[in-house]
């Protein structure tokens, strides 16, 4: 058909150029239905028009629409939880954008989503709509809240092996209660309970429970109470132990055997799910190793139902022949290309293996710098290419924060502190902090690269002041300034060499002061008393000092010392998690030889093991044993004081601080020793009565060690009556409640002596906390 | 419900856009923007109202604030889609994501923005006074583009992995052959390709290199490398890097 | 223990050999090996798929070259495959694991040497260009 004319009809503000420009149907050209099908779909795409009409009157071809009104205000009423200015960002309609049915609609459905999501299910939304003049209209949502819907119970159904308490410190949603007021996560949210079941599932998968299956998660609503009853229909299964392993390889020129030593579940352990992963990823790296880059590894487990045992085969075989054509890094703003691109094990134009990309994602997140990691695949440009895109989602790593804690050593504590984990996005890390206390100033800045020279060896240097004044457990005064730089050196994923060079320069000073005449003893609650004064200037104190006289050995220190330290440690660690470990073990190896430039010279050597294992998974306790050693020899004449060991309650709770060991028999004061050992056996359980949200922790332990051996040589000591010096075990045992709060871990300690020696100070109850940097 | 009528405060359209006019003339370009906006809010209909968002967009985007210029830059192409102006309005558009290209080791999403509606302003409005803007713009966005793969192919040779280091020094060969990263790229090639010991593809690359940047530094560095291990530069026409540049004639 | 070897590039399995016998056409390489990694030319067309084998004994070292091999696939002038050789280095001289032959000779024996010359001392001259 042919037209010479197009009118249009029923438009006020789109004048007809536009509407003819959008069609595809031209005045004197022939044109079919489909043209007039694509015009009718361009100008509804515009939006523009709510309804649109094209018919042929002979010669003229006539387009009546009718343009969508005009919103002129968009505004909410009786919104509470979200402001007006985050919902005007959600919603599909705009000031000044045409009204659309359709938009309205959605509208209204992602506002009452955004209410479920915090809880609301009670909450309605009318959108209103008022004529204005020249076919504009302003658009209210009336939005009815509602109370909080919250979560009355939360119960399992079908749990022999774990009790309901231990399954709901497994889930994140909690019931309501006490701390409602401050947590969102006991408002029933959907999306949450997925997460819920897969840890359930990922929990039961840990503990041996290999046919673990969640049979339902219910969420019924009681309308009148506003309220959630959740309940997981579980069926456990058996929990299974290991019976034999096997692998079985299809690669030509790869046996079984080479693998045994990649596969970490033994048999007779109970079936642990991370175990048979850790063997997946093992055994993918060894294969590869041997050029089958595109190995894959499966598990396949036979149940023996009698005797409730799993025999785990481990499948390899050759996987698709796929080779990775490039890598695209999206979403980082901040942080810089290759601080994510030397992450990854893998390059542009290696072989794809997906276990390499899991391994990836997982180091990716503990940087730190991103909230969200997503690493997925397209398709490159021929059959055999694949494209990775790694999607990162910021988060914001840098801290302003401020710590209080209390010591019974420095009495109350705080410190500010700066933190930047993404310096300039280059994954520096810079942290700035003053410290102050009743007795103590404390500066401190560090910076540290993790990659030096583009290796995966991180340098950094920290630089430090702290000044203690002298109080009741300490008779002198010290100030050390100093910096020490550090190279890690990861020899392979848990085991890492550091090397470390540090200086310091402490100035030791005794409190006592002679002023008008008088020896004046600071303390550091009040302004200095006079302890021993010669009022008549003859020269004759009225009180002999040296009761309470520092130590000779005290007095022996004053004065300032420089030292310069060369040190390496070895460092073992395959903890699960670093704040709260559950499971793993860490080991310390030191050294350290002062002597390279400086006034003093020694060897000093510490060695450190600590082991973690959920010993009764159900009730959540966690055993922990640590031992700790340390041997230093002076290399010139003699050790001075403040270099020894001290050992008190900070490491053997239930004695002061340097509370053990060696002193000074006359005026107390801790001499320290070259000798010291000490070992803690601890167990930490979630406080059965408290619900498990407060975050506190009861733990019982019992410590022992001693401290030997004072550098007595120097020949002031015949005049020193060192006490305490004999080498007996102390040991103490006690209880303590930790509370995991917002700022941190604060922990409070209540421990006895059972063993001790006369000479030992003792203290019950020690506290201490604040935010741990 | 309130319907707040207050806020519609009445000022003809033609004495709204003159304000906003006289606003942007003393440089107060956000007051302008809301100026404008309110003439396109309460005068839709008016021809002021056209006008109106144009300015708007302009405004808006020389108050730094680019998301409102490209929702009003957007809206003005749609409405007017033949009209000249919409050069102008798909130019501010582009202009706005191109103030906002990070630099090249961080996500070039903007980058690509920019360069996207850049086309459409030379695709579109060919001989508007935009087009040539639109046109260097376009190059300095390619360029850009090209330095990401440059920056991304550094990385893989400075670790040694030279087939990695290749397919990206190729990608710039291939795709941003007019950018001024392309003698880089030759020279890199070259350093890839001889230290992987494919010799005869490193002469090739510097022989290319040669030929249409003779003066360039990187292609002195090209030739001493390969005459110090005895080597000169040597075309191999069957290879992909001289197949890249015969297509576009350049030798 | 603590080591770490990648494979970058090409890999080279008995399997995927077994996929482009004698006279299979210059399609089915492509389509079985994949785009090459340089084509050269000694009487017909040859591919070849060059593969890198890099070494690091701690985890913090850069990880080294120590060995390179050249899969390279020789046409005749129908581009049908002519003979396939999988080179690497021998003590020192270029040997073909397939045939299990120590090659002397052949038009592409230089061009084979400098690759594979290359996994010997890493590479034929360590060239770097100014940073």
């Amino acid at each position: 058909a042919v037209v010479n004319r197009i009118d249009v009809t029923g438009n006020e503000r789109v004048e007809d150029e536009t509407v003819r420009a959008y069609m595809t149907v031209q005045p004197r050209r022939a044109y079919s239905d489909q043209d007039v099908d694509d015009s009718l779909r361009a100008l509804y795409a515009t939006g523009l028009f709510s309804d649109v009409a094209i018919n042929k009157r002979g010669a003229v071809l006539v387009v009546s629409v009718t343009e969508n009104a005009l919103i002129y205000k968009v505004s909410f009423e009786g919104n509470d939880k979200y402001d007006d200015k985050m919902l005007l960002t959600q919603v599909k309609s705009k000031p000044r954008s045409v009204l659309s049915r359709a938009k309205v609609e959605a509208d209204t459905q992602l506002l009452l989503e955004l209410y479920r999501r915090k809880g609301r299910y009670r909450a309605t939304v009318e959108p209103k709509i008022i004529k204005l003049a020249q076919n504009r209209v302003n658009l209210v949502f009336e939005i009815n809240e509602g109370d909080k819907t919250g979560v009355a119970r939360i119960n399992f159904i079908g749990n022999h092996a774990f009790s309901d308490s231990r399954l709901r410190d497994v889930i994140k949603t909690r019931e309501s209660g006490l701390l409602s007021f401050i947590r969102s996560t006991d408002s029933y949210d959907p999306s949450r309970l997925e997460s819920d079941q897969e840890a359930l599932r990922e929990y039961y998968l840990r503990h041996g429970y290999a046919d673990f299956r969640i049979i339902s998660a219910v969420a019924d609503l009681d309308r009148e109470r506003n309220t959630f009853f959740v309940t997981f229909t579980v069926e456990e299964g058996e929990q299974y132990t290991i019976g034999e392993v096997n692998v079985q390889s299809s690669l030509a020129s790869v046996g079984p055997e080479e693998l045994a030593s990649a596969v970490r579940t033994d048999p007779g352990d109970t079936y642990d799910s991370r175990e048979v992963d850790k063997t997946l990823e093992d055994i993918v790296l060894e294969v590869s190793e041997r050029g089958y880059a595109f190995a894959e590894v499966n598990p396949r487990g036979e149940r023996d139902y009698e005797n409730h045992t799993i025999n785990i085969t481990y499948h390899v075989d050759e996987g698709p022949r796929v080779y990775i054509e490039r890598i695209d890094i999206r979403g980082n703003t901040r942080t810089r290309d290759y601080v994510i691109r030397r992450e990854l094990d893998f390059a542009e134009g290696d072989a794809f293996n997906r276990v390499l990309i899991n391994k990836a994602k997982r180091r990716l997140k503990n940087l730190g710098f991103f909230k969200d990691v997503a690493i997925t695949t397209q398709r490159g440009s021929s059959a055999d290419r694949v494209v990775i895109v790694v999607n990162v989602e910021e988060q914001a790593t840098g801290e302003l924060s401020f710590g209080a804690g209390y010591s019974s050593a420095e009495g109350v504590i705080g410190d500010v502190s700066i933190t930047e984990r993404n310096f300039l996005g280059r994954g520096q890390f810079v942290r700035a902090a003053v410290g102050g206390g009743e007795s103590t100033r404390t500066y401190e800045f560090s910076f540290r690269e993790p990659y030096f020279m583009g290796r995966r060896l991180s340098a950094g240097f920290d630089l430090y002041r702290r000044q203690y004044e002298e109080t009741d457990y300490r008779s002198y005064e010290e100030t050390t300034t100093g910096g020490n730089l550090t190279f890690g050196l990861p020899l392979n994923e848990e085991v890492q060499l550091n090397l470390t060079y540090s200086a310091y320069q402490r100035d030791f000073d005794v409190a006592d002061e002679l002023k008008d005449g008088c020896y004046m003893r600071k303390y550091n609650r009040g302004d200095p008393i006079p302890r021993s004064c010669d009022r008549n200037g003859d020269g004759k104190f009225d009180r002999n000092l040296d009761t309470d006289e520092a130590s000779l050995a005290v007095k022996d220190a004053i004065g300032e010392t420089f030292t310069s330290i060369i040190g390496y440690s070895l460092i073992y660690d395959t903890r699960d998690d670093i704040k709260r470990p559950r499971d793993g073990y860490y080991g310390k190896f030191q050294q350290e030889f002062a002597g390279v430039g400086g006034d003093v010279a020694f060897i000093r050597t510490t060695v450190e093991g600590r082991a973690y294992r959920e010993i009764w998974a159900d009730r959540g306790i966690v055993g922990m044993l640590k031992v700790k050693a340390g041997h230093i020899e002076s290399l010139d004449d003699r050790l001075k004081l403040p270099d020894h060991f001290f050992l008190g309650g900070e490491t053997i709770r239930g004695f002061g601080t340097k509370g053990i060991g060696p002193r000074d028999g006359m005026t107390r004061d801790a001499l320290g020793g070259r000798y010291y050992i000490a070992g803690t056996a601890e167990a930490t359980f979630p406080l059965p009565a408290v619900p498990s949200e407060i975050g506190l922790e009861g733990a019982l332990f019992t410590d022992a060690g001693t401290l030997v051996d004072v550098d007595d040589s120097a020949n002031f000591f015949r005049r020193v009556n060192v006490v305490g010096d004999n080498g007996d075990l102390r040991w103490a045992a006690g209880f303590g409640v930790i509370w995991h709060s917002p700022f941190g871990p604060i922990r409070a300690d209540f421990a006895w002596p059972i063993v001790k020696s006369k000479w030992d100070e003792t203290q019950v109850f020690r506290i201490g906390g604040g935010t741990q940097f | 419900c309130s319907t707040k009528e207050e806020e519609f405060d009445g000022t003809p359209a033609d004495q709204l856009y003159n304000q906003g006019l006289a606003l942007t003339n003393s440089g107060k370009f956000s007051k302008a923007a809301q100026q404008f906006d309110k003439v396109e809010k309460e005068h839709p209909y008016s021809r002021y109202s056209q006008k109106a968002l144009i300015m708007a967009a302009y405004t808006n985007y020389t108050s730094g604030k680019f998301d409102d210029a490209i929702i009003a830059g957007r809206r003005y192409a749609t409405l007017h889609p033949t009209d000249p102006d919409t050069a102008y309005a798909l130019y501010i558009i582009g202009q706005s994501y191109f103030k906002q290209i990070p630099d090249v080791t961080r996500d070039q999403k903007m980058t690509e923005k920019a360069l996207a509606a850049m086309q459409e302003v030379v695709t579109r409005f060919p001989e508007s006074e935009y087009a040539d803007d639109a046109n260097r713009k376009i190059n300095i966005t390619r360029d850009q583009l090209a330095g990401k793969e440059m920056e991304v192919g550094r990385y893989y040779l400075e670790r040694r992995n030279y087939v990695a280091a290749i397919n990206r020094f190729r990608v710039v060969v291939t795709k941003y052959q007019t950018t001024r990263h392309i003698e880089e790229a030759l020279a890199r090639l070259t350093e890839s390709y001889y230290s992987l010991g494919v010799v005869s593809e490193a002469q090739t690359a510097a022989a290319v290199l040669g030929h249409n940047f003779p003066d360039s530094e990187w292609y002195k560095d090209a030739y001493t490398l390969l005459r110090e291990g005895g080597y000169k530069p040597d075309e191999d026409k069957a290879s992909w890097i001289s197949k890249a540049f015969s297509r576009t004639g350049l030798i | 223990c603590f080591g770490r070897t990648y494979t970058h590039g090409y890999v080279v399995t008995q399997e995927t050999l077994d996929q482009v016998p004698m006279g299979s056409s210059r399609d089915q390489v492509l389509l079985t090996l994949g785009t090459p990694s340089a084509i050269g030319r000694s009487g017909g067309e040859t591919f070849y798929y060059i593969s890198q084998t890099r070494e690091k004994m701690f985890e913090f070292m850069q990880p080294e070259v120590v060995d390179q091999r050249v899969l390279a696939v020789y046409f005749d002038d129908e581009n049908r495959v002519r003979e396939i050789g999988n080179y690497g280095l021998k003590d020192g001289r270029v040997f073909d694991f397939i045939s299990r032959k120590t090659r002397t000779g052949g038009a592409d024996y230089g061009f084979l040497t400098q690759v594979l010359r290359g996994a010997g001392n890493l590479t034929p001259a360590q060239g770097q260009l100014p940073q």
